[in-house]
């Protein structure tokens, strides 16, 4: 040990520490490497996405082609992750949006096509397809372009896509398209008797309500309503339960003007996933209308449908809303503080004990990745389906909760999810789109 | 074999509308051991519809009722098997969706209803109800007759199953 410790001494001798080194045959010339060109990693296209799906997969809604000749259709599994979709690194999909059973994407390519669907078409949700003259398809596995009635330009550009149970609505700077079933007036038109919705090939145009022009649209599951830049809204279809907020619980079948507390209010977002329908203003205030059989609005004498705009006082409270979403049951809403609070009958997020709230109860913030490692982690956009919901944070985190049909969470199995949690998808989460028992995230890429 | 019990089930026009969901349930049906006497497709019309739900007439979701049962074609069973109104009823699940999905989620309403009205499917409460059901919806439908001629093949399962027009068809050999 003195041995070495003598040896030891003697390397250092000199004050400078000697190392054994390898002895070049051509020594590296520190000049000329600084010189050599480092390779470049590209950054990713501004309109490039990568667009994920999860859920069910036998109706074709996730735009994957899955039948093989090895495979059976039955043994078909439901995607319980996010998957990738192709189609989304072959086309710059800006928008997607999901129905029952079906979705439509909305591509900014350089050529004419601009929209696609994919899943089932019963009702002509998604265009009419055919292979064979006369023969249109029932389901759709990969997404196929859908044709509008209007010549191709370059000024032609659509603002939002939503689609409801069996239709479908297209916002472009020349108005508004609807297609699909129109049972109960959805499409803004007069629905004829015994009509054969599959064989359909009828797209309506509504140009503009009421001489202003429509910037924004939402679905419900039978009925639609449409923002106009003024801030009214506009809704038909089915109003069985007052959904279309039209004072009259018919169906309506042309967009017709909603009255009631928000007629002289400037409404800037409108939520509606199934029959219960909440409306922002821009001051923050909550606005609603529809079902509330479970507890989303409490009205004196037991009303379960509404079918006058009502504003909802109780979350006065809360302070401004910066986003809602109401489901079937239940509803979520964010305020300025970035708190996400929810109520009504279901999974509400706070674990498996509390079934029913009738008053507004804050999901702690801690569920939606706030700690100390990321301080700054905060709710910046909350979506539902119908009884499920999502929220996005700042970082581009995904979080979902709510019932697991047919694995539509994304969590990795189809047990339902009683407080949020993180959904685990390679990309930044700017938007995400919930069917009934399918999701569509659009993410932009890490790089 | 035990005395056999027919009763009315409804396919719902949303459900109609998705090909994928009516293959799983006919599959259940199938899975369950009944046997399918009638099987239709058919457009209800208002006059039949009031009829059909006369005891409802005056509730609150009467109206909404009565709409979406019109809003397409109804897929109609009528199905045999002993206590078929108890199991169908049982198959089917609670009638509130939004209930049934956390208290029943392998149920056919728990599965494949979309809310309380969009619940997917119909059954018949007692024998009483599916004898005015299946008159309403099948006028041809003859209870006397089918219980005289047809009955026996059925209780003697002298029967085969036709799965493109989904019937069981009597064997008369």
């Amino acid at each position: 040990m003195a041995n070495f410790r003598k040896l030891i001494g003697l390397l250092e001798s000199d004050g400078k520490r000697l190392y054994a080194t390898i002895k070049r045959k051509f020594p590296v010339n520190t000049e000329e490497t600084s010189k050599l060109p480092v390779f470049d990693y590209g950054v990713s296209d501004k309109s490039y996405n990568r667009v994920f799906v999860w859920g069910h997969t036998k109706t074709g809604a996730l735009g994957i082609p899955y039948v093989k000749s090895s495979e059976s259709y039955d043994s078909i599994k439901n995607f319980l992750r996010p998957k990738r979709l192709g189609f989304g690194e072959k086309n710059k999909v800006k928008h997607a949006t999901c129905g029952f059973g079906f979705t439509l994407f909305h591509t900014v390519n350089d050529d004419s096509k601009t929209l696609y669907g994919t899943g089932l078409n019963t009702d002509s949700q998604i265009g009419y397809h055919e292979v064979k003259k006369d023969h249109p398809l029932e389901i759709i596995f990969y997404p196929k372009p859908i044709s509008l009635p209007i010549k191709y330009s370059e000024n032609f550009k659509i603002h939002k896509i939503s689609a409801g149970r069996a239709h479908s609505l297209v916002l472009s700077n020349v108005g508004l398209f609807a297609f699909g079933n129109n049972a109960y007036g959805q499409c803004g038109r007069p629905s004829i008797q015994d009509e054969d919705y599959i064989k359909s090939n009828y797209i309506h145009f509504i140009k503009n309500l009421g001489g202003k022009q429509i910037i924004d649209i939402e679905c419900g599951q039978d009925h639609s309503l449409a923002l106009t830049e003024d801030g009214s809204v506009y809704s038909c279809g089915w109003g069985a339960d007052g959904q279309t907020g039209l004072g009259h619980f018919n169906n309506c079948s042309s967009f017709s003007k909603v009255m009631g507390d928000i007629s002289k209010e400037k409404i800037v977002k409108l939520s509606s996933r199934c029959d219960f329908v909440m409306a922002l203003n821009d001051k923050g205030e909550v606005f609603g209308w529809g079902n509330t059989e479970y507890g989303q609005i409490t009205l004196p004498g037991g009303i379960q449908q509404i079918c006058k705009p009502t504003y909802i006082e109780m979350l006065k409270p809360l302070g401004k809303i910066k986003d809602i979403a109401a489901g079937g049951s239940s509803c979520i809403v964010l305020n300025e503080d970035r708190q996400v609070f929810s109520w009504g009958f279901g999974i509400l997020g706070f674990g498996p004990n509390v079934q029913q709230s009738t008053k507004p109860a804050k999901i702690p913030e801690t569920l939606f990745g706030k700690n100390e490692f990321q301080p700054n982690n905060v709710v910046e956009k909350i979506q539902c389906g119908v009884s499920h919901y999502f929220a996005i944070t700042n970082l581009g985190d995904l979080y979902s909760w709510g019932r697991n049909r047919n694995g539509c969470l994304g969590l990795g199995n189809e047990s339902d999810q009683y407080f949020p949690l993180k959904v685990c998808l390679g990309g930044i989460v700017k938007n995400v789109h919930c069917g009934i028992d399918h999701s569509v995230a659009v993410c932009k890429p890490f790089i | 074999m035990n005395k056999l019990e027919l009763t009315l089930a409804l396919m719902k026009p949303h459900l109609v509308k998705n090909p994928i969901a009516l293959q799983t349930i006919r599959n259940k049906i199938i899975a369950s051991n009944f046997k399918i006497v009638r099987s239709g497709r058919k457009m209800l019309n208002q006059e039949d519809a009031e009829k059909f739900y006369e005891e409802h007439k005056g509730k609150f979701f009467y109206n909404r009722l009565l709409t979406s049962m019109l809003s397409g074609p109804l897929e109609i069973y009528v199905l045999a098997r002993e206590e078929a109104i108890r199991y169908w009823r049982q198959l089917m699940g609670p009638t509130k969706v939004y209930k049934a999905q956390f208290d029943d989620p392998s149920s056919i309403r728990g599965e494949f209803g979309l809310s309380d009205t969009r619940n997917a499917t119909h059954g018949s409460d007692s024998p009483e109800s599916a004898i005015r059901e299946i008159k309403i919806l099948l006028p041809d439908f003859d209870f006397n007759k089918w219980n005289k001629d047809e009955k026996i093949y059925f209780e003697n399962n002298k029967v085969t199953f036709n799965s493109n027009q989904f019937i069981h068809q009597i064997d008369y050999k």
